[in-house]
């Protein structure tokens, strides 16, 4: 029998700490639907599509009402467009994003990833096509999500890539400058990207995986900072060694929900179940947010000196935990800090206690990095280059992933807000230091070589 | 050999099981289940025992009622007939977990029950402590049931939903194996 408390602590987290499962993500090869022929390659992706997603949605609402934990948003991830799509040029990328929203539209998923190119050591003929064809794509679509690798530690940091990537990003702004730039918030751009992602908008099947997967993103930014209350409440002396251990304790919790849900998902539609994704990711709702877990750790704010230290140990915590409730853990898993999409994380920026260069530092330690940094409209695609370069080194000597989503939003200025919508939220637009002038630096290009600990073998 | 069912009910206090327990013993008597709980202050236990072919269910009620008597405890023994039967038998099931939560009345745990017999469902353990105030957790039912594959669980969820606003009870139906998920390694 089960005991009140079990039953009890279940309900907690599910009714009022925002337990959910944050994604359902239908990971699809769409190796097998190359073709020479634009025509035939487009027909063979809706087929492929329509026909392995198409009760993709349903059985995420069946299994999330059994359990009566939602699954909030059900994707899908293929393969990364630059290398099925190769010999196509930008408007017919273009094209295939179209094809690709309109399918997503069809079977009801909220967001479709994958078009996406590797590019950390080199640009192929298909990764120049899809850069080219962001812009549009990203601002012509509602759903499709893109991501470019442009930087690794086996090969180091492709300026060249960089440099088309702050210009990709400023005119995906300028496409969709009536909507704030929200062609930008679609955008990620990486280095170190994980082999195969389940979360937006750096989604993508891994080239590895099979044909089909079914992966999960699980969430709970309320759950932890509830359980820290919890125990703040119920000791005189917290320290925090032992709230590093209710961290990994509810990250156990919490994953375990995202893999028993995920692998009903997979059961369901006689899918192979992939990985989840443990990730902390907030969303724009008050209880549900990351930097709430800062103050509940005694800081004033995310941003205030003690950040980066806090962010390191929640971070590392959620990991332990979730490593030990699953044998299958990938993605990109740890904290997310979006700007955007976190009402507390906003707030500290709109009120200057979290500035660019502390988001920056404090990537050095989380999962992602700027993520959601909604950016003046009038700046240069030079230093939106610059910017992207100084994220990818902390990947690159780190060995971790970091990733950009950077929104120069389209005629506001630093202190305004930008306005996205929806779980993208909105976010004050923050200032940059030291962007006077040209930056010749970045307009050297070429390759930053790889880090010596590179050569590990 | 019979099998015998002694329930055991009375004022809680220290020894109860040890003096059920050694008068089976010394009975010759084969305790196979027990399960035991108290309500406020009220032990309740029941036993399911083999009693060898000698002895007299008579007997036995009198043997334990003789020992108890001082107590206040009472102990009612009856034969166990047959093998028995589940309860959904056939029924290909699934366990959930009922909750309520919300302000006491009367007639609670008669309301709920009544839509969960009504679809057919069976109640393997219920949990319920009613004792008033306002923190939610002071009123709460918890039902371990079996609900039948067959029947819709989405018009049984609506129902109880319904009858459960009526009464001012939030109310969830959650699979069990997400409590075991979240609570048990």
């Amino acid at each position: 029998m089960l005991s009140p408390s079990e039953v009890i602590s279940t309900l907690e987290m599910v009714q009022n700490e925002h337990l959910d499962v944050r994604a359902v993500t239908l990971g699809l090869s769409l190796v097998g639907c190359v073709s020479d022929r634009l025509e035939t390659f487009r027909r063979n992706v809706t087929e492929r599509i329509l026909q392995t997603a198409e009760r993709l949605v349903t059985v995420c609402d069946q299994i999330g009402d059994k359990y009566g934990i939602p699954v909030v948003n059900k994707r899908i991830a293929v393969s990364p467009v630059a290398v099925i799509a190769a010999c196509f040029d930008a408007a017919q990328m273009v094209e295939i994003a179209h094809t690709l929203d309109a399918a997503a539209k069809e079977v009801g998923v909220d967001f479709i990833g994958g078009f996406s190119g590797l590019v950390e050591k080199g640009v192929a003929r298909g990764d120049r096509s899809l850069i080219e064809a962001i812009p549009v794509a990203l601002s012509t679509t509602d759903r499709l999500c893109a991501s470019v690798n442009v930087a690794s530690t086996r090969a180091g940091i492709n300026m060249d890539a960089v440099v088309m990537m702050g210009k990709a990003i400023v005119e995906a702004a300028r496409q969709s400058a009536d909507r704030d730039g929200i062609a930008c918030a679609k955008l990620c751009v990486f280095s170190n990207i994980p082999e195969d992602i389940p979360f937006m908008a750096g989604a993508y099947l891994g080239i590895g995986e099979a044909d089909a997967v079914i992966n999960v993103g699980v969430s709970g930014p309320g759950v932890v900072k509830k359980a820290i209350d919890r125990a703040m409440a119920s000791t005189d002396r917290p320290n925090l060694g032992y709230l590093s251990e209710i961290i990994k304790r509810t990250a156990y919790k919490v994953t375990r929900v995202g893999e028993l849900i995920g692998r009903e998902v997979a059961n369901g539609l006689g899918i192979r179940f992939g990985v989840v994704d443990l990730s902390l990711a907030p969303t724009p709702n008050v209880g549900d947010s990351v930097g709430e877990i800062f103050q509940s750790l005694g800081l004033s704010s995310i941003g205030a000196p003690g950040s980066t230290a806090a962010l390191a140990m929640l971070n590392d915590a959620v990991k332990k935990g979730g490593a030990f409730a699953s044998s299958h853990v990938g993605g990109l898993s740890g904290a997310f800090i979006p700007v955007s999409e976190d009402l507390n994380i906003g707030e500290a920026a709109a009120n200057g206690n979290l500035s660019l260069e502390k988001l920056e530092a404090l990537t050095s330690v989380c999962s992602v990095g700027l993520d959601m940094v909604a950016l003046p409209g009038d700046t240069s695609a030079e230093t939106i280059s610059a910017i992207i370069a100084d994220e990818m080194a902390i990947g690159v000597i780190n060995r971790k992933t970091t990733a950009v989503r950077l929104i120069p939003v389209p005629g506001k200025q630093a202190g305004e807000r930008a306005y996205f919508g929806g779980l993208l939220g909105e976010a004050p637009i923050m200032s940059i230091r030291g962007t006077t002038g040209e930056n010749a630096f970045v307009r050297l290009g070429g390759l930053i070589p790889a880090p010596i600990h590179s050569l590990r073998n | 050999m019979q099998k015998i069912i002694i329930s055991v009910f009375g004022p809680d206090r220290p020894g109860i099981l040890a003096s059920v327990s050694r008068i089976l013993f010394e009975e010759d008597c084969n305790i196979e289940d027990v399960t035991q709980t108290i309500l406020q202050t009220e032990f309740a236990g029941i036993f399911i025992a083999q009693i060898p072919a000698d002895k007299s269910v008579e007997w036995i009620e009198d043997r334990l009622n003789d020992a108890l008597n001082p107590t206040e405890l009472k102990a009612t023994v009856k034969v166990l007939k047959g093998a028995a039967e589940p309860a959904l038998k056939g029924k290909q099931t699934e366990p959930f977990v009922i909750t309520t939560r919300g302000p006491d009345r009367k007639g609670l745990v008669a309301a709920i029950t009544g839509v969960i017999a009504g679809y057919g469902v069976n109640v393997t353990h219920l949990k319920a402590v009613f004792r008033g105030g306002d923190n939610p957790y002071d009123n709460m039912m918890i039902y371990e049931v079996d609900i039948p594959v067959d029947i819709d669980r989405q018009r049984f969820h609506q129902e109880l939903r319904q009858k459960a606003e009526s009464l001012g009870l939030m109310i969830s139906l959650q699979h069990r194996t997400i409590f075991e998920t979240i609570n048990r390694v």
